[in-house]
């Protein structure tokens, strides 16, 4: 029988040995190293995991196509809990690695990180898509694959009041009036708001006060009755979609009287089985195809689904898989033309890899994206859809720059 | 006596030779040689991200001294730590941004130096504001208040108003070049490494010399039974409240560090789990101890990263091992604090110590 001595002897080696390996497998195999981070665990990981769990698919695909001209994609892929301490270390430890790019995760840390990976150089491809992070002048090294928050927050907006107000008895007669509902201590959830306030100032709307609904909500009936005090017509939510689904579901029993808007990461396919009737006419922003739609890839998504995680039922997965697809699918067509243009750094990758994308194609029923080295908002089309009777339907797309060219060419970028 | 080891019996003769920082030339060379392995040794052996990993826990030892004070000296339990730390980043970080410098003080560099201080002097006296309340209650009450410090100070003040200064919305991003310290421009982690590793000493050199003084006696009487204390003249609201504020100093020091790992800020860097973290810093660490809160980070931040590292070649035969590293580090932090509060009480600190008389009492330990 081992003593404690020697029981304590044989878990200290086993310890040690096992950080010998694990300090010596750092040496670089020949491979292009991209770096994920994602919330598994943490405030987001509502939306998190099927992004997360696209990311990896995502990869595989690619590597089973053919890779970046032939060589092969090694993902360094963590959670790290949706916080900001953990990202600064999982993004040196991608340093560390010699990763190429980094695909991140949330608003809070993409932010934080962008001064550093500016400095550093480093491709930076998020799942945050706020407006803050579509100026070169500013984050020169943040790429992302969607209409930016605040250009979805103005679509959304601008759409209801083209195809709902207009029609509304009430039209001309008063003005509309809007109310939001959001995180208030959290970027990602915040960061739209000044541009949908911007927006409904625009089209003359009434700016009720906030509501600060947070990322965990699961009874929103105090802001609810807030808001039945003042009566908004439309409530812009722009929360994740638990949080979204919990204020429907209340703004449902409460007999709130207000049409919804949702901006994307509030509005999938969990949306409708969450909150049932109470999501029924809530209006949301979807830039991607939803998860099983006849759209070109999606033979593929499903594919490499049911291939890699066949634990997961097809009817569990969301649009939020096809986000992950557009922006893996996204860096690997950037780092695909940097490397034939024999310069596969950080700054190839950025300069001769996506601010070469112009109108590209990546399918996943996604708009065509367009970058320029001024300008890193990959488009301006807003796809609004509609739920009617439990399934989303496409009600039009909106594109601000055809409608305000002036103002999205000189006013909105950076918002 | 003997200069250079510490005889057995007390030969000491006063207060001066009681109290001395290096009571024999060994402590002495051994303090030497510890400073050239911190300032010159780490820094050869350690890349970039290992240097990351040290300046996170110069972070949460910065942190985690305010915590030990007021919990382990002091016997004031907080849950609100994290609110003093976001209030000394955006101190710092409104100062270097908004305030009108001199052109002179931005040319030469103190700019920065003088808003780590304003930031630590800021926080202190708002965590003052949240620390009033313990003139009235303890214990589990005290927690409550202090956890009030976390939501009014951060959900509340800084998200709603600070964070709107200059119209930035949430963020705020520091231009490259404004942290600076005299001709140094902090832009890459050697030198994020030295600042930490100055702040960090300057730090617990000021928290092991109030110990030594009046005040950090009063503290100690103050934690061991508070109506004795009063019994024998200390005026513990008064102390109670000093424990406050130098722990919101110490907590306005590390956030106004925090600003130079990211040059950019938010509300979610300062969540309500940091201050729990940081009261799981000093129960690993040992509470009641400086060597408790630098051992604790050490020990809750290195050994986490060191496990990540290990498992990784694992990964590509369980290619979910490292997305599940997080989880499993949770669940270790949990754990740790369990095993730690049943097998070690007094933490890592108590074991140092033990380990320390092992050796200086050696051969004849009896």
């Amino acid at each position: 029988m081992f003593n404690r001595s020697m029981w304590s002897k044989f878990f200290s080696l086993i310890f040690a040995v096992i950080l010998i390996i694990g300090f010596s497998s750092m040496a670089g195999a020949a491979t292009i190293k991209v770096g994920s981070l994602n919330d598994m665990t943490g405030a987001t990981s509502d939306v998190g995991k099927d992004y997360a769990l696209g990311i990896a698919e995502a990869i595989h695909y690619i590597n089973d196509t053919g890779g970046i001209n032939g060589k092969k994609i090694k993902l360094y892929q963590f959670d790290y809990g949706y916080r900001i301490p953990e990202a600064l270390t999982k993004y040196n430890l991608f340093k560390r690695l010699k990763c190429v790019a980094v695909l991140g995760w949330g608003t809070g840390d993409t932010e934080a990180l962008a001064p550093t990976v500016a400095r550093d150089k480093m491709p930076y491809v998020s799942a945050s898509y706020s407006g803050h992070l579509g100026n070169p002048g500013k984050t020169p090294y943040n790429i992302f694959f969607a209409p930016d928050y605040s250009t979805q927050a103005r679509g959304l907006i601008q759409a209801w009041y083209d195809n709902v107000w207009k029609k509304n008895s009430e039209f001309g007669k008063r003005n509309p009036r809007i109310a939001f509902a959001y995180h208030v201590a959290v970027p990602f959830a915040n960061s739209s708001v000044p541009a949908g306030k911007d927006q409904a100032k625009i089209l003359g709307f009434d700016v009720g006060p906030d509501q600060n609904v947070t990322l965990f909500a699961i009874d929103v009936k105090s802001q609810i009755l807030a808001l039945k005090q003042y009566k908004p017509d439309v409530v812009y939510h722009s929360n994740t979609v638990m949080s979204v689904a919990a204020t429907l579901r209340d703004a449902y029993s409460l007999g709130l009287k207000a049409n919804h808007l949702i901006q994307n990461w509030g509005f999938d396919e969990n949306l409708i089985k969450i909150a049932g009737p109470a999501a029924e006419g809530a209006y949301g922003c979807a830039p991607w195809a939803f998860f099983g739609q006849d759209v070109k890839l999606m033979d593929k998504v499903v594919e490499y689904a049911k291939k890699y995680n066949p634990s997961i039922p097809l009817e569990k997965r969301t649009i939020h898989t096809l986000q992950a697809y557009a922006s893996a699918l996204g860096l690997a067509e950037a780092m695909k033309r940097a490397d034939k243009a024999g310069d596969l750094t950080g700054e190839g990758i950025l300069r001769k890899g996506f601010e070469t994308m112009k109108n590209y194609e990546i399918g996943l029923g996604m708009a065509p994206v367009t970058y320029t080295s001024t300008d890193h908002r990959p488009m301006s089309l807003v796809r609004v859809y509609r739920v009617k009777n439990g399934k989303f339907n496409l009600i039009t797309e909106v594109d601000m720059k055809k409608l305000y060219p002036d103002k999205w060419a000189n006013e909105w970028i950076g918002w | 006596m003997s200069t250079t080891w510490l005889p057995c019996g007390d030969y000491h003769q006063n207060y001066q030779q009681d109290h001395a920082w290096f009571q024999t030339k060994f402590i002495k060379g051994k303090m030497i040689l510890l400073f050239l392995i911190l300032f010159i040794g780490l820094p050869l052996i350690s890349d970039s991200y290992m240097l990351s990993v040290w300046n996170i826990v110069g972070f949460t030892i910065l942190g985690a001294l305010g915590v030990q004070l007021l919990i382990g000296f002091c016997g004031q339990l907080t849950l609100g730590h994290a609110a003093f730390i976001a209030v000394g980043a955006y101190t710092s970080t409104l100062l270097i941004l908004e305030f009108p410098w001199p052109q002179f003080m931005l040319d030469w560099g103190i700019a920065y130096p003088i808003s780590i201080i304003i930031a630590a002097v800021v926080a202190g006296i708002w965590s003052v504001l949240f620390g009033l309340p313990s003139a009235r209650v303890k214990g589990f009450y005290l927690i409550l208040t202090t956890m009030a410090a976390q939501f009014i100070t951060v959900d509340f003040v800084l998200t709603q108003y600070v964070s709107q200064i200059g119209g930035r919305g949430q963020a705020f991003s520091l231009p490259p070049g404004t942290i600076k310290y005299g001709p140094w421009v902090i832009d890459n982690e050697i030198k994020i490494y030295y600042m930490m590793l100055v702040l960090v000493i300057l730090c617990t050199v000021l928290m092991a010399n109030l110990l030594r003084s009046r005040a950090g006696r009063a503290w100690i009487a103050i934690r061991d039974n508070d109506i004795s204390a009063e019994v024998m003249g200390i005026n513990v609201v008064k102390y109670k409240l000093l424990a406050f504020f130098v722990a919101g100093f110490l907590g306005g020091i590390a956030g106004a560090f925090w600003i130079s790992s990211l040059a950019a800020i938010s509300p979610e860097h300062f969540p309500w789990f940091l201050s729990l973290w940081l009261v799981g810093v000093i129960l690993i660490g040992g509470v009641g101890s400086i060597h408790g809160a630098i051992f604790g980070s050490i020990f809750m931040v290195v050994i986490m990263e060191a496990l990540q590292l290990a498992v990784m070649p694992l990964a590509d035969t369980f290619p979910k091992l490292l997305m599940d590293f997080l989880f499993i580090k949770e669940a270790a932090f949990g754990l740790a604090i369990c095993a730690f509060m049943i097998f070690e009480p007094n933490g890592l600190a108590y074991r140092w110590w033990q380990i320390k008389n092992y050796f200086n009492l050696w051969p004849f330990s009896y």
